[in-house]
C-alpha cells in the first residue's frame, strides 16, 4: 500500500529522462528485494485468521506458538508511577523509568537484571545511547538528563538538556537529541561530548515529538495542527506542514522508511509520506480513507519495523495493534493500569508497554523484521558488537547530513543552484549593458586645499571603472557575436565585422605564423 | 487460525567451533541501509585522511658517498642491486634492501659520465669524459673487489653518456655525436649528428630495436634509426632537455626532462607537439624515469624535490623532499615499481617508496581488501571538494612553497596579459595556443 511515487506515475514524469531513471530505480529495487528474499534466513511472522474470527488473545497465541516464544509475554507489577520503556537497537535490552524515580534495565529474554535504582526524582523519558557493546542509558529526570552505564552508575549529568520530555538516539550520527518542555531542542554528540546544536525553537513547549530515523530529523506536532521538521543546523523548522484540523496529539515514525503517523485532536490517524509531504492511504480496501478514526485513543503511538501500529484505546485501559495500512485491529490486550508508553522490540515479534502500575510485554506476530543486517540483532555476540561499535564510530556521519528528504540535497546531489547561479552571472554579464550615461560620466572636480590629490584619485578611480565597463561591453559583444555566428550559419545571413574582414583578405594572404616572417605577408587593400 | 511467530534459532547465528569465524547476518534491502551515500562519503573521507596519516615515503639513506653522485643505474635482472657513479670517478655497488655498499671501484680519474649494465651477463660499463675511456667490469657471484676492468677502450671523443641495447651486443655513446659501438669491434658501427652541439644522452628503445632517441645541448631531441645514415627527426624545443627515457611498455612514447621546469612526454609518431606537459617543478628537471609498468614517471629536479607523476596527467601525484636533500640529479624506479632511488648533490643516495602510504610486507587478504576498498572509495569521491583537498594537499617547506607561489604568479601574469592582448587586438592577431603547442619551435626531417 505504500505509494511509490517514482515508479507508478510514469505519465506524470516531466520527461523521458525522468521516466527512464524512475524505471531503472524500480528495477534495482526489485532486484534488491529478490536478492534479499533469496538470501533470507527467516520469514516474517503473521496471523492468518478465518473471516469472522476474533482477534486472538495472548493465551490463544501462546497455545499456538513454540515454548521458546514465552519469554516475550510477561507482566511486571511495579509501584513507582507510570512507566516509560525503551528497547536498545539490538532488541536485547529493555529499560524502564517511572515517574516515581524507578530506573531499571534488564535483558528481557533471560530476565537478567542489569541494574535497578531509585533516583528519587520523576523520570519522564529514556533512551539507550551508544552501541550494543557498551550500552548506556540516558534518562530525562525532571530537571536534567543523566546517563547511566550498564551497571547503573551515573556517568554524566547533562545540564543543557533541561526539562527534556523526549529523548532520541541517532545511531549513525552518534547524537542524542532531546525535545524539552521549554521549547528547546538539543543535539549532543555522545562520542566526543560536543553539543552540536542547542536552541529554542520558539514554537511553544515541544510535547509531541518523534524522530525520523532514516534522515535523523526531529518531527514535532504543534497545537495548531502543524507538523514541524527540525534539523540541528537550522534554528527554525525546516518544514512546516499542516496535517490536522485540530492540534496534533501524537506523532510516530516507522523505524525505517518514509511513513509518518499523526494523531490529531479530531481522533483521526493520518499517514504521511515525509519525502513529498503528502498523505499515504491508510486502508487496504482502497476506500477513500485518508484517515482512520481511533476512538478514545490516548496520545501514544508506536510503529514496528514491518509497519504495524500500536495505540492505546479505551482511555489507556487496553492497547490495540493495527496491521500495516489497515483499520481492522490485529490484536488487542488489556492493560492493568493506564497506558503511558508503547515500544516495539526491534527484530522480534514483541511489544512492550508501560502503564501506571508497571509494565508488560506481549507477542505480536509479524511486527519484527526477520532478517537483520550486520551485528545489530539480538543474537549477535560480544565481539561482533564491539567491532560494530568501532566501525560505527569510524563511519560517524557529520550533522550536516541530517536533512529532511523533502528538502533534497545529500552528498551525491547535483549542485543545481550553483550551476544556476553561474549561468545567471554569465547572463547578467552579457545582458546588463552599462548605459552610455554611465560610461561617459565625468566626476565633479573639487576645489579647495587638498583638492589636487583628491581630484587625481577620483579621476583614476573613474578611469579604472571606464576600463571595466569597456571590458564588460566587449565581453557582451563577444558572446553576442558567438551567438550571432551560430545564428548566421543557420540562417546564412548577417556576419560580424571581424568575419567580414577575414573573408575580404581571403586567397592572397597566408595565415599569420606569429614570427618575424609575418611582415612579408602582403597586406590586404 | 494460523499463527507464525518470528523465532530465531541461536545455532543459526553462532559459529560452530572456536576456530570458525563469526557469522555475519546480511540483508541487502535498502530499507535497512539508509544514508548509504553519506556513509560511503564519510568512508572515502576517512580513507583519504588515513592515506595521509600513513604517507611516510622516505625509507633511508644509503650512506655518505663522499662526493657528488652523477649517475644511478639499476640492475636489469636483480631487484636488490644498483650502481652509482661519482664525480671523482668511483663506482659503488649497493644492496638496496640493506642500504649498504657492497663494493667500490676506483673506476676513472674524472667524473663517471655513463654507467650501464649488460642485459644478460654480469658485466657493467662505465665511461668518463676526462680520460675518454670506456671500461667494462665483471662482478662475480661473491661480489669480490676487482681493481682492473675486464676491458678498456680509448675513445677519441669525450663521452657524456652511455646506454646498452636491450638484447644485442651494442651500446650507444653520446659525445659530440651519437656513436653506436659493437662490443666485438673497435671502431664505431654508426655515427649520427645534427648540428654542431654535443649530445647529452642517447637511449635505445626497448621494443623497437633499431630506434634511438637522443637529446642535444642545443635544445633538440633527435630520433635516430640505426639502419639509416641520417637521423629521422629533430625536434627543436625552447629549452634544453636534460634527460630522456623511453616508456618500457609503450614503444612509441618517450619522456624528457627539461630546463624549463617541465617534463614532456612525446609520441614518436607525432612529434609536432608533446603528448603531455608535466608542470610542477620550480627549477630545472634533471632526470626522468618511467616505472616498469609504463604508467608512472619519476623526475629529479634542481629544486631539491622528487616528483611522481601518472602518465598523461600534468599534475604531479606526489612530491618528496627532505631537509638534507639538496639538488637531485638522478632518480630511478626499482624493477618492481615499488621503490625509487635518488642521487643528490649532498653526496647521498636515498631510498623512497613509490606509493607513500603503502604498507611494506605481506598483506593479509583482509588488509588487501581494505586497501582496495579505500582506493575505490577515493576514486569514486575524487571530485568531491573535501576529499579532493585532502588527497591533493602536500606539505612543502617554506622556500619550496614560496617558489611555487612565485611560479603561479608568473604564469598567472602571463595568462592575464595574453587575455588582455586578445581582448584589445582580437582573436586573429593573438590566437589562442594550447599549452602543448607552446613548447616546440619546430620539427625538422
Amino acid at each position: 500500500t505504500t505509494m511509490d511515487v517514482a515508479a507508478e506515475d510514469s505519465d506524470q514524469m516531466p520527461s523521458g529522462f525522468h521516466a527512464k531513471a524512475a524505471a531503472k530505480a524500480a528495477r534495482l529495487r526489485r532486484e534488491a528485494a529478490k536478492l534479499a528474499s533469496a538470501s533470507a534466513l527467516e520469514s516474517p511472522g503473521g496471523i492468518e485468521s478465518r473471516p469472522g474470527e476474533w482477534a486472538p488473545t495472548q493465551s490463544k497465541l501462546l497455545r499456538r506458538v513454540a515454548v521458546a516464544a514465552r519469554p516475550g509475554h510477561f507482566e511486571l507489577s511495579l509501584q513507582y508511577g507510570p512507566y516509560s520503556v525503551a528497547y536498545d537497537t539490538t532488541g536485547r535490552l529493555l529499560a524502564l523509568c517511572g515517574r516515581g524515580g524507578h530506573v531499571a534495565a534488564f535483558e528481557w529474554r533471560q530476565k537478567r537484571l542489569m541494574f535497578e535504582s531509585q533516583v528519587n526524582e520523576p523520570c519522564h523519558a529514556l533512551t539507550w545511547v551508544g552501541a550494543g557493546s557498551t550500552p548506556q542509558l540516558a534518562v530525562a529526570h525532571s530537571n536534567w538528563t543523566y546517563i547511566y552505564d550498564a551497571q547503573g552508575l551515573e556517568l554524566h549529568c547533562l545540564k543543557r538538556l533541561h526539562k527534556a520530555n523526549k529523548l532520541f538516539w541517532l545511531p549513525r550520527h552518534w547524537l542524542l537529541a532531546a525535545c524539552t518542555d521549554t521549547g528547546h531542542l538539543h543535539w549532543q554528540d555522545v562520542s566526543t561530548g560536543q553539543t552540536v546544536a542547542s536552541y529554542c525553537g520558539h514554537h511553544g513547549p515541544l510535547r509531541v515529538s518523534a524522530l525520523h530515523p532514516d534522515s535523523g530529523c526531529v518531527l514535532t506536532g504543534q497545537p495548531n495542527g502543524q507538523l514541524c521538521i527540525w534539523t540541528p543546523l537550522e534554528k527554525r523548522p525546516v518544514v512546516k506542514m499542516l496535517c490536522c484540523p485540530a492540534g496534533v496529539r501524537a506523532v510516530a515514525t516507522a523505524p525505517a522508511g518514509h511513513a509518518v503517523y499523526t494523531l490529531g485532536g479530531d481522533s483521526r490517524l493520518r499517514v504521511w509520506d515525509i519525502r513529498c509531504l503528502r498523505p499515504l492511504s491508510v486502508s487496504d480496501s482502497g476506500a477513500d480513507a485518508a484517515s482512520i478514526r481511533l476512538f478514545d485513543a490516548a496520545p501514544q503511538l508506536a510503529v514496528s519495523q514491518r509497519g504495524l501500529l500500536a495505540c492505546p484505546v479505551r482511555q489507556g485501559a487496553a492497547l490495540m495493534v493495527l496491521p500495516a495500512g489497515g483499520a481492522k485491529p490485529l490484536l488487542s490486550h488489556p492493560s492493568p493500569g493506564r497506558l503511558s508508553d508503547l515500544a516495539f522490540c526491534p527484530w522480534e515479534d514483541v511489544l512492550a508497554f508501560g502503564h501506571a502500575r508497571g509494565l508488560g510485554s506481549v507477542l505480536v506476530p509479524g511486527s519484527g523484521e526477520p532478517n537483520p543486517d550486520g551485528a545489530v540483532h539480538p543474537l549477535s555476540g560480544k565481539r561482533q558488537r564491539r567491532e560494530a561499535e568501532v566501525r560505527g564510530l569510524l563511519d560517524k556521519l557529520p550533522p550536516e547530513t541530517i536533512a529532511p528528504p523533502a528538502v533534497g540535497g545529500g552528498v551525491n546531489a547535483v549542485d543545481a543552484e550553483g550551476i544556476e547561479e553561474a549561468l545567471a552571472r554569465k547572463r547578467a554579464a552579457v545582458m546588463a549593458l552599462p548605459s552610455d550615461e554611465v560610461r561617459q560620466f565625468q566626476p565633479r572636480r573639487r576645489s579647495g586645499k587638498a583638492s589636487g590629490e583628491l581630484n587625481r584619485k577620483v579621476g583614476e578611480r573613474w578611469q579604472r571603472r571606464r576600463m571595466e565597463l569597456r571590458q564588460l561591453l566587449k565581453s557582451k559583444k563577444r558572446v553576442l557575436a558567438e551567438m550571432g555566428d551560430e545564428g548566421a550559419d543557420a540562417a546564412g545571413g548577417r556576419k560580424t565585422k571581424k568575419a567580414k574582414k577575414v573573408s575580404q583578405s581571403g586567397e592572397l594572404t597566408k595565415p599569420a605564423t606569429g614570427t618575424f616572417l609575418d611582415r612579408l605577408i602582403p597586406k590586404a587593400d | 487460525m494460523k499463527v507464525k511467530l518470528l523465532l530465531r534459532n541461536p545455532q543459526d547465528y553462532l559459529r560452530e567451533t572456536a576456530d570458525d569465524i563469526h557469522k555475519l547476518a546480511r540483508n541487502p534491502a535498502p530499507e535497512l541501509h539508509p544514508m548509504s551515500a553519506e556513509t560511503e562519503y564519510v568512508r572515502a573521507l576517512n580513507a583519504a585522511k588515513l592515506e595521509r596519516v600513513f604517507a611516510k615515503p622516505f625509507l633511508g639513506c644509503f650512506g655518505d658517498q663522499g662526493d657528488q653522485l652523477s649517475r644511478v643505474c639499476m640492475h636489469p635482472r636483480a631487484l636488490s642491486l644498483c650502481l652509482s657513479g661519482c664525480v671523482d670517478g668511483r663506482v659503488a655497488f649497493w644492496n638496496i634492501p640493506r642500504r649498504s655498499r657492497v663494493l667500490q671501484l676506483d673506476a676513472h680519474s674524472g667524473c663517471v659520465q655513463g654507467l650501464c649494465w649488460h642485459p644478460e651477463q654480469d658485466l657493467f660499463y662505465s665511461c668518463c669524459d676526462t680520460d675518454r675511456t670506456l671500461k667494462a667490469w665483471r662482478v662475480g657471484d661473491d661480489l669480490t673487489e676487482f681493481s682492473r676492468p675486464v676491458s678498456q677502450r680509448h675513445l677519441d671523443f669525450a663521452p657524456l653518456n652511455l646506454d646498452h641495447h636491450v638484447s644485442k651486443d651494442l651500446f650507444a655513446l653520446s659525445g659530440d655525436a651519437v656513436y653506436l659501438y659493437d662490443s666485438r669491434r673497435s671502431d664505431p658501427v654508426g655515427q649520427w649528428k645534427w648540428g654542431s652541439d654535443s649530445v647529452l644522452q642517447a637511449r635505445f628503445n626497448p621494443t623497437e630495436w633499431h630506434l634511438l632517441a637522443a637529446v642535444t645541448k642545443d635544445n633538440a631531441l633527435l630520433l635516430i634509426d640505426t639502419r639509416q645514415r641520417e637521423p629521422l627527426r629533430r625536434i627543436r624545443c625552447e629549452f634544453r632537455q636534460n634527460a630522456l627515457c623511453w616508456n618500457p611498455q609503450e614503444p612509441f612514447v618517450l619522456a624528457t626532462a627539461s630546463d624549463d621546469y617541465n617534463l614532456y612526454s612525446w609520441d614518436a609518431r607525432r612529434l609536432a607537439s608533446p603528448a603531455c606537459v608535466y608542470r610542477g617543478h620550480t627549477n630545472a628537471a634533471m632526470d626522468v624515469d618511467f616505472a616498469p609498468t609504463g604508467r608512472e614517471l619519476v623526475s629529479a629536479s634542481y629544486d631539491c624535490t622528487v616528483r611522481l607523476w601518472e602518465s598523461g596527467r600534468s599534475q604531479s601525484r606526489d612530491v618528496y623532499h627532505t631537509k638534507r636533500m639538496y639538488r637531485v640529479f638522478a632518480a630511478r624506479y626499482s624493477l618492481d615499481a615499488r621503490f625509487i632511488v635518488t642521487a643528490s648533490a649532498d653526496f647521498n643516495l636515498r631510498l623512497w617508496k613509490a606509493r607513500a602510504s603503502e604498507k611494506l610486507g605481506a598483506l593479509t587478504p583482509r588488509e588487501r581488501a581494505a586497501v582496495n576498498t579505500a582506493e575505490a572509495l577515493k576514486q569514486k569521491y575524487a571530485h568531491h571538494p573535501q576529499v579532493r583537498r585532502i588527497v591533493q594537499h602536500r606539505h612543502l617547506p617554506k622556500r619550496l612553497y614560496q617558489a611555487q607561489l612565485e611560479m603561479k604568479a608568473i604564469r598567472g601574469k602571463q595568462r592575464r596579459k595574453e587575455v588582455n592582448r586578445r581582448e584589445h587586438r582580437g582573436e586573429d592577431k593573438e590566437p589562442f595556443v594550447p599549452e602543448r603547442d607552446r613548447h616546440v619551435r619546430g620539427v625538422d626531417e
